[in-house]
């Protein structure tokens, strides 16, 4: 297996993440804001409704379910649109066509090392924070492990869908207005701005049988279950590998259809 | 030097603008993508206030209505910053690449003739649906209307519009200093979003920061108290107008501050 060619492009992104030390630090703040945001906007909701439990989940479990799809968030965005979008433009994307690797792959290789930086830097401090903060909540058994399952295949999902947007870039040359759409759609419909319990009925069936849910939904309700039953474990993980295959497959055909319509300008 | 009139500055906006309103038109495309861009995440933030209002009837003593009279008022209050001073988030790139000087040998205000280069119509879009929201969340609050009532509303949006300005333009300043300043101005221009949110909700710790550290609570909190809460005016609210105009005073006198330090790049 040829697997150095990924773990280069992986090792040089986490060094230039790291170069930006400042930022990170910038980030870290912004998130400890959010969740105190977070914290007292679901605390002063909860008391207002007088019952312990709404739809199914306490407050601590709204509390893990938003901070933690604001930690992946932080963890899966890419800014892919941007830079496939600034590429097209500027004709750079030319070089990155050149290379000896589908531009899919290496794309998604030279995020790998964000990922990796993202992880430690945000993503784990956010979950020890909550961890602690909602006192045993969380319990650490397999659910950890479906957890991180289903993260993987949310990566994927999430890596098709703005691979499948910036190739619409090929076409509007316009990147700002179709990426704000794009997160605007994901982050409602996924659950990550409120979680999908609380969605009314039409809107809660019709948002299941979207791709969206499989991003932050799944692998949250996966790790807010403290005894998973095996046939629900099995129909999320099974509903999210759907999703990979046919996000995947779409993005795929679509660039490959797209490339033909590409019009460099200079470069 | 001889001082240039309020005069004089109208008419050179009303040109600068002409020109980049021109230029804008020219990629159609981009322009009406990013304009419904901009609406879809108007509807977004409506949905989700919709959807927490099914479930739970009040937060912390403020109704849907009311809640959305705060949100209304907000995006109203956001316009100018989206129209008028857009071109904020490109000041880090002018700086970087060296073109700022271009902007330091005009006999006109440097701040003026920065902002004035860019305005950005899809805020336009924006303001309607603001409106929208604050008329409907009015109508069915059966506030009332009188003219002393309009003027209230119009005196106490400018003045949030200016703490919103002020923020942004020092969060902008401050690539003066800082090489990668993009962090800064997301990280503050993710905090409007917070200010949605009726700021009894904080613990005090929290109120004074968000009232005199970063000033949101002055975005649609403070002020919409003088419609929603007649009785209850705090003093703050009040002074705000003032508070407004020394937020501007001072993030305008940071922003000249750094221009007037910038010593180009050499090329």
């Amino acid at each position: 297996m040829n697997l150095k060619k990924y773990t280069t492009l992986t090792r040089a992104g986490i060094m230039e993440s790291l170069q930006f030390r400042l930022s990170s630090l910038v980030i870290v703040v912004g998130n400890l804001l959010y969740l105190i945001v977070v914290y007292f906007l679901w605390k002063a909701i909860y008391a207002s409704a007088g019952t312990e439990v709404v739809n199914g989940m306490t407050f601590y479990d709204t509390l893990i379910y938003l901070v933690l799809a604001t930690a992946l968030f932080g963890f899966m965005e890419m800014y892919v649109v941007w830079d496939i979008g600034r590429s097209i433009q500027s004709g750079k994307i030319v070089l990155d066509l050149l290379k000896p690797m589908e531009y899919r792959k290496y794309m998604f290789w030279s995020y790998s090392g964000s990922f990796v930086t993202q992880f430690f830097f945000t993503f784990l401090p956010t979950f020890l924070v909550v961890a602690a903060v909602t006192k045993g909540t969380i319990s650490f058994g397999f659910n950890l492990l479906f957890f991180v399952l289903a993260v993987a295949m949310a990566v994927s999902i999430n890596y098709s869908i703005d691979f499948i947007v910036a190739t619409i870039c090929l076409y509007t040359e316009s990147i700002w207005g179709i990426n704000i759409m794009k997160q605007v759609i994901v982050l409602l419909l996924s659950g990550a701005t409120i979680p999908l319990a609380f969605f009314p009925e039409p809107l809660h069936t019709i948002v299941s049988y979207l791709p969206f849910q499989s991003i932050y939904h799944t692998p949250l309700m996966l790790l807010l279950d403290g005894n998973p039953q095996p046939k629900d474990v099995v129909t999320a993980l099974c509903t999210q590998l759907f999703w990979v295959i046919v996000m995947t497959v779409i993005s795929k055909l679509f660039w490959k259809v797209s490339l033909r319509q590409i019009t460099v300008n200079g470069g | 030097m001889k001082r240039k009139g309020l005069r004089f500055y109208l008419r050179i906006y009303r040109k600068i603008l002409a020109q980049d309103l021109k230029s804008k038109m020219s990629y159609r495309a981009d322009f009406i993508i990013s304009t419904v861009g901009m609406i879809f995440t108007n509807i977004a933030g409506f949905i989700s206030f919709w959807i927490l209002f099914r479930n739970f009837p009040s937060i912390n003593g403020w109704n849907y209505y009311e809640i959305l009279f705060l949100y209304g008022f907000s995006l109203i209050s956001l316009t100018p910053v989206q129209c008028l001073f857009d071109n904020n988030w490109s000041l880090r790139m002018y700086v970087y690449s060296g073109d700022f000087i271009k902007y330091c040998f005009r006999p006109i205000n440097l701040f003026f003739y920065f902002q004035s280069e860019v305005f950005d119509v899809k805020g336009l879009g924006q303001l309607a649906f603001g409106i929208g929201t604050l008329v409907f969340a009015w109508c069915k609050l059966g506030l009332g209307f009188s003219v002393l009532m309009l003027l209230k509303v119009i005196i106490f949006l400018i003045t949030a519009s200016l703490v919103m300005i002020a923020l942004q333009n020092a969060a902008a300043a401050s690539c003066f200093w800082i090489q990668n300043s993009f962090y800064i101005l997301d990280f503050v221009t993710k905090f409007k979003d917070y200010a949605r949110y009726p700021i009894t909700i904080f613990s005090p710790v929290f109120r004074f920061i968000f009232t005199f550290l970063m000033p949101i609570a002055f975005i649609a909190y403070y002020p919409s108290l003088v419609i929603l809460r007649p009785d209850a005016v705090p003093v703050l609210t009040w002074l705000s107008p003032l508070l407004g105009c020394g937020f501007f005073w001072l993030s305008y006198k940071l922003w000249m501050f750094g221009a007037l330090k910038y010593s180009g790049t050499g090329s």
